[in-house]
């Protein structure tokens, strides 16, 4: 029997038991509604609570003050406004946010303008345009007319790295797990006394990663439609490649990270020691994480992010996620891609060895160097 | 025939195996004894390429043991494990495929294997909801299924109720009979003696003493001697120092003695202190032998 086939069972037995199990099921229903809601939460807490802030230059009349808060209330809305010297400190304050709008009277009794900073609460518009006796009697003004992708770019990148983050640790877990019920149970040794200790590993990798997948396309999936009846997002002309980039990358990240998880938990004897044992690859893990939604996430074309694209914990979710910002270049994405392979492969020739050395071997933590000399001997 | 070849294996500071070698024929069913850390579990370890040997070799049919050997091998290690939550059918059915066996082939075997350990019913329950017991038909099923030419098990009777060491026994038996080769090891050596034609005693890694029981038994170089003289109270032994007494019991006696022992001489002082009504002159059981080599 080939090798090949040996994988292949040990790949099939891992999708079929962990695919029909609980664990999968409920996994993929959480990971489901983390998506729908990161879409629409902050839609739904924007529309309805918070006090919208207005600022006015000049004096609005009696009435259209008036009007506003009696508008604002049917709209089931808050309306603050307040007094604003001129309008270069109103656009100020519109810039840094602490205004949602800024509604200009001139003196001289022309046309007033609404000016926000780029087109956001649709309602507020509505009310303060109501709120003149004959509408639409108001001038509307955008301080940056925004790319209309720039917000569903921006969206994706940061929903993409959560996905991403999620699918790989998720499913790197199983295999660490995965792999300590196999020692725990001692299954192992009967596994062992015929397929090779990396072909073993190997499996397991790709029968959960096959299932890490499932979910990743099932979110997506979900995610893409959800987005686009709810009226949230438009798919840009760029979804395609960019779903091609999220499933590589996921592959990429999923191989790499599921691999080291793999090869710490044959440090472990038991699942109590499994956390501990990982403890290196989560804190990556995590790092690698923020490093992307904090530092590479504000500019993606920046040192940082550029540097972070060819360190192979960080470049699975920092690609992708500057690609999605249309920041970076197509020889960047190759060469970092060719980086990350050649990082999974040396990953899985020292760790096979480690793994090889370990597995077999119980009874409290093994040390990394013994199972590399067990291995050896 | 598997042949073990001055096997060798360190770990650290401590010897596990120093020069290990014997053999195990098909249809021959070998007992595998020794004290505890002997070297039997490295041993089968070695067989199985779970440990690799610092000297000496493993042959199979007179070829080194390689993967596509191996396919063809049972095996039952002393830490018993499979998967818990895996069902009982698909659990053998993988075990069986992992062995080359393909889907068909498998459930075939599956369904005869669980009918033949009575566990037909639970071919759709999960490992962890049977009993001990029958966790141990199992575990024994995973190393059969596949129908191997060489049978390797590690304590096989550890935990066995009566009942169970007896359908342990028969399938061993029928195994053996059916041409498979089967070495197991054990502490239970009545049960051993029992049930083996040969056997293998490993002490500190190297072997002690291998062949037939008969064999062994009579190559002994001592003999047990019992000799009761009625109203003799023993007394006709008093002043005899070239005799190992194990036991002295009213009119009994058991004795240790040479093989050349002479027995005319012995008989005819046990006669002229009364009427003898037993004289049993018998070679070492397996477990004297057990103790006799291994110390």
């Amino acid at each position: 029997m080939s090798r090949r086939r040996a994988i292949w069972l040990v790949a099939r037995r891992e999708l079929l038991e962990r695919g029909r199990s609980r664990a999968f099921l409920f996994s993929v229903i959480l990971s489901v509604g983390i998506i729908v809601a990161g879409l629409f939460l902050p839609g739904l807490i924007g529309g309805s609570s918070g006090a919208q802030r207005l600022g006015i230059v000049g004096s609005a009349p009696a009435s259209v003050t008036d009007g506003l808060t009696a508008t604002a209330k049917l709209a089931n809305l808050t309306v603050q406004t307040e007094p604003v010297p001129d309008l270069a400190t109103g656009e100020a304050r519109l810039k840094d946010g602490s205004l949602a709008a800024l509604l200009v009277v001139p003196p001289d009794g022309s046309l007033p303008t609404y000016v926000v900073k780029s087109r956001g609460n649709e309602l507020l518009q509505q009310v303060v345009a109501s709120s003149f006796s004959t509408p639409p009697q108001i001038q509307f003004r955008e301080l940056e007319p925004a790319d209309p992708n720039r917000d569903t770019s921006f969206l994706f990148a940061n929903v993409g790295v959560i996905l991403l983050f999620i699918s790989i640790f998720t499913f790197g877990t199983w295999v660490l797990t995965g792999v300590v019920e196999e020692k725990q149970s001692r299954v192992v040794e009967v596994v062992l006394s015929t397929i090779e200790p990396r072909d073993l590993l190997v499996g397991k990798v790709l029968g959960i990663g096959v299932l890490g997948l499932v979910q990743l396309v099932v979110m997506v999936g979900v995610g893409l439609t959800a987005g686009v009846l709810g009226g949230r997002f438009s798919l840009p002309p760029t979804t395609g490649p960019a779903l091609g980039l999220l499933v590589l990358w996921f592959i990429l990240g999923y191989a790499l990270y599921s691999t080291a998880l793999g090869v710490l938990g044959a440090l472990a004897s038991r699942m109590e020691e499994a956390s501990n044992a990982s403890s290196p690859v989560s804190f990556i893990a995590m790092g690698a994480y923020f490093f992307s939604l904090i530092v590479a996430l504000n500019d993606p074309g920046g040192t940082a992010a550029r540097v972070a694209s060819f360190i192979p914990p960080v470049s699975p979710m920092v690609v992708p996620l500057r690609a999605a910002l249309g920041a970076i270049e197509p020889w960047e994405m190759v060469l970092s891609a060719l980086v990350t392979v050649a990082a999974i492969w040396a990953l899985f020739v020292v760790g096979g060895r480690v793994y090889s050395g370990a597995v077999l071997q119980t009874g409290g933590r093994i040390r990394l160097r013994d199972a590399w000399r067990a291995s050896g001997q | 025939m598997l042949e073990i070849q001055d096997l060798s294996k360190r770990y650290g500071n401590v010897v596990a195996l120093d020069g290990a070698t014997f053999t195990v024929r098909p249809g021959r069913l070998v007992g595998f004894l020794g004290p505890n850390g002997a070297g039997k579990t490295t041993t089968m370890r070695c067989i199985f390429g779970l440990a690799r040997p610092d000297r000496g070799t493993v042959h199979w049919n007179g070829k080194p043991i390689d993967r596509e050997a191996r396919l063809r091998f049972g095996y039952m290690p002393e830490q018993r494990g499979l998967y818990p939550r895996m069902k009982v059918g698909e659990q053998l059915s993988y075990f069986a495929q992992q062995h080359g066996l393909s889907a068909g082939a498998a459930k075939a075997a599956t369904a005869r294997w669980l009918e033949g350990l009575g566990l037909t019913d639970r071919i759709g329950s999960k490992l962890e909801a049977l009993s001990h017991g029958n966790q141990q038909r199992v575990q024994l099923g995973a190393a059969l299924v596949h129908d191997p030419e060489l049978l390797v098990l590690d304590e096989p009777f550890s935990g066995l109720d009566p009942l169970g060491i007896a359908t342990m026994s028969g399938i061993l038996r029928e195994r053996a009979a059916a041409g498979v080769a089967v070495v197991f090891s054990s502490h239970q050596l009545d049960l051993v003696e029992d049930l083996c034609e040969d056997v293998a005693i490993i002490s500190r890694g190297r072997i002690a003493a291998a062949g037939s029981i008969d064999d062994l038994r009579a190559a002994s170089s001592r003999r047990h001697l019992e000799v009761e003289v009625e109203g003799s109270n023993a007394e006709w032994l008093d002043g005899r120092s070239d005799l190992t007494v194990v036991e002295r019991r009213g009119d009994l006696v058991k004795l240790l003695v040479a093989s050349d022992v002479d027995l005319p001489g012995m008989l005819a002082a046990a006669s002229a202190a009364g009427p003898v009504r037993r004289f049993a002159f018998q070679p070492p059981t397996l477990s004297e032998l057990f103790m006799e080599v291994v110390q």
